[in-house]
């Protein structure tokens, strides 16, 4: 057991506190807790207590619930945060929504990304949650801290907190007789959020449960592509296909990939969740991002 | 002793009990009620027991729980056959029917109810993650549910079902085309509900609104208005797009779920 200090520093998001309220008041995370880190280096990100409170700005949030947290929002009549309406459960009629603006609607729609944006401002209780079990995230983020988010794992940010969202830049194309076939195992593209003007914060939703990890200058690792949840930016990204030996001729796979995997290189950290979607064969690779390759 | 009040349902129980002997919240813990006043419904302990009329329910399991009851002699439940997860051979079945046959089968919903008639077990479960709340009727009360969420209700409930009014609200509102009504008469029921996710419930005063999506919508006091609002969403191309929200308007308790399926704006 941590014992709660004035200098308490919480170990998910390294922001100092005086760690008295039992949870961190910038991500949530319990202060009580000692910190799981399996043999490999995967630190297990502890979920947020039910009714924990998060200060941002002069508003608080809290996260309310177990298996699909909701994220109640108190907000400051000067404070304001935006999000993708799908996320929206319940809000007071005198919060003010309207619509933000987004750049590349067409490309936006033709990758499968929410069109629209909206944004709530303050004064009153707005509250959001997602459509799957799993765990709400708080990424609380310094002046001029950015992340990457894999799409559809965002669930509101801060107005101060900027978004963009560009290529994930991890694709690879296969064949089968004359017919050719695009994967993106990422997704098309991935959010990136950055905190201008100030602290911000982020919420995301994970399905299961989450790990972070830091990696290492040079140090890599392979996960699978739509394990992770958020990456720091130094973090780069490569696709490693395998492909396996088998006893006899038949039962190898040296015409096509058995697994595709994201090569993630640090230096950075990482953060993953359990739940992962089931990876299909891969079929023979004709194309592809940067990539490695391993025979088996 | 004084008796413990439970704050979920407000009966009033022996000092010595843990949980609720009428809906099974435990009575050692707090109510959780977040600041603006949404309440959880009450985590019911696995293996946790409670009575109704001369038969007892027990809760199993947390992630998707299960209600297995145990009905007395001259007890019975109803429900939709396909929440039925097992049976005693011996438990007799009848089919009750709902009336307005067409209607329901053009708004997707089961022509016959099954009653299960004691003595004997079954067990009820629903297919996805998420919580069995208990809701104990006393007489004279009135609930709205949405279709497709009640797991079983006892047989002193009067059940029937009311069209969401105005085509708006059944176009838009994203909770089909009716509400189940549960009605207690002279005597109290009890209305086992699954909600998926977490479920929250807050009670709104005279005049009170909140807006809710509405797949997250759960139940309503029959007292509880229910319009659909139309929010409008500028893209900047080909127009924009609309989202409806479910404006409820007091006097009375709403109850949401937290994992829905998001209708009305895709």
């Amino acid at each position: 057991m941590s014992t709660p200090t004035s200098t308490y520093t919480c170990p998910y998001c390294r922001i100092p506190s005086d760690g008295s309220g039992g949870t961190c008041p910038h991500c949530g995370a319990p202060v009580d807790v000692r910190e799981r880190v399996s043999d490999s280096g995967w630190a297990e990100q502890p979920a947020i207590r039910d009714m924990a409170r998060i200060r941002f700005s002069r508003s608080t949030c809290q996260i309310i619930g177990k298996y699909v947290p909701v994220a109640e929002m108190s907000l400051h009549e000067d404070d304001w945060v935006y999000f993708s309406h799908h996320n929206l459960l319940h809000t007071d009629p005198q919060v003010r929504l309207e619509t933000m603006r987004m750049a590349g609607g067409w490309n936006r729609m033709l990758a499968g990304m929410p069109l629209i944006m909206m944004t709530a401002r303050g004064p009153g209780h707005i509250a959001f949650s997602a459509d799957k079990p799993g765990e709400t995230l708080a990424v609380p983020l310094q002046h001029n801290q950015a992340v990457d988010v894999v799409e559809h794992r965002f669930l509101v940010a801060t107005g101060n907190v900027t978004y963009q969202w560009e290529n994930s830049g991890i694709w690879f194309s296969t064949q089968k007789g004359d017919d050719q076939e695009y994967h993106y195992p990422l997704g098309q593209t991935m959010d990136r959020f950055w905190a201008k003007g100030g602290p911000g914060l982020l919420l995301l939703h994970a399905p299961g449960n989450t790990f972070i990890r830091d990696l290492g200058p040079s140090e890599r690792i392979l996960i699978q592509p739509s394990g992770l949840i958020w990456k720091d930016p130094t973090v780069r990204m490569t696709l490693h296909f395998e492909y396996p030996h088998g006893a006899y001729w038949f039962s190898s796979a040296r015409w096509q990939a058995k697994s595709a995997w994201l090569s993630l290189h640090g230096p950075g950290r990482v953060a993953i969740q359990s739940v992962f979607e089931r990876p299909e064969m891969t079929g023979q690779v004709v194309r592809c991002s940067s990539a490695t390759t391993q025979v088996w | 002793m004084d008796r413990i009040e439970c704050q979920w349902c407000k009966a009033q129980n022996e000092p010595d009990r843990t949980s609720c002997f009428t809906c099974g919240a435990p009575l050692d813990k707090k109510n959780l009620v977040s600041d603006s006043g949404w309440a959880e419904a009450p985590r019911l302990r696995d293996m946790t027991e409670f009575r109704f009329s001369n038969s007892t329910c027990q809760i199993e399991g947390e992630l998707v729980p299960v209600a297995e009851l145990a009905l007395a002699q001259g007890d019975a439940v109803f429900f939709e056959h396909h929440v039925m997860l097992w049976k005693e051979p011996g438990v007799p079945m009848s089919a009750m029917n709902t009336g307005g046959g067409m209607k329901r089968m053009l708004g997707g919903m089961p022509h016959v109810l099954s009653i299960a008639h004691g003595p004997g077990r079954i067990a009820f479960s629903r297919d996805a993650a998420g919580e069995v709340v208990v809701l104990p009727l006393h007489p004279s009360m009135e609930l709205d549910v949405r279709e497709h969420a009640f797991l079983a209700g006892t047989h002193s409930l009067n059940y029937s079902f009311v069209r969401i009014k105005g085509l708006a609200n059944v176009m838009h509102g994203g909770e089909g085309m009716y509400l189940d009504r549960f009605v207690t008469a002279n005597e109290p029921g009890l209305l086992l509900l699954h909600g998926y996710g977490n479920v929250f419930q807050k009670t709104l005063q005279p005049g009170e609104k909140i807006l809710v999506e509405p797949g997250g919508f759960l139940y309503k006091d029959s007292s509880v208005t229910m319009n659909t609002v139309k929010q409008s969403m500028k893209t900047g191309m080909m127009g924009g797009h609309n989202m409806y929200l479910a404006e409820m308007t007091g006097p009375g308790r709403v109850g949401i779920q937290s994992m829905y399926v998001h209708h009305g704006s895709e």
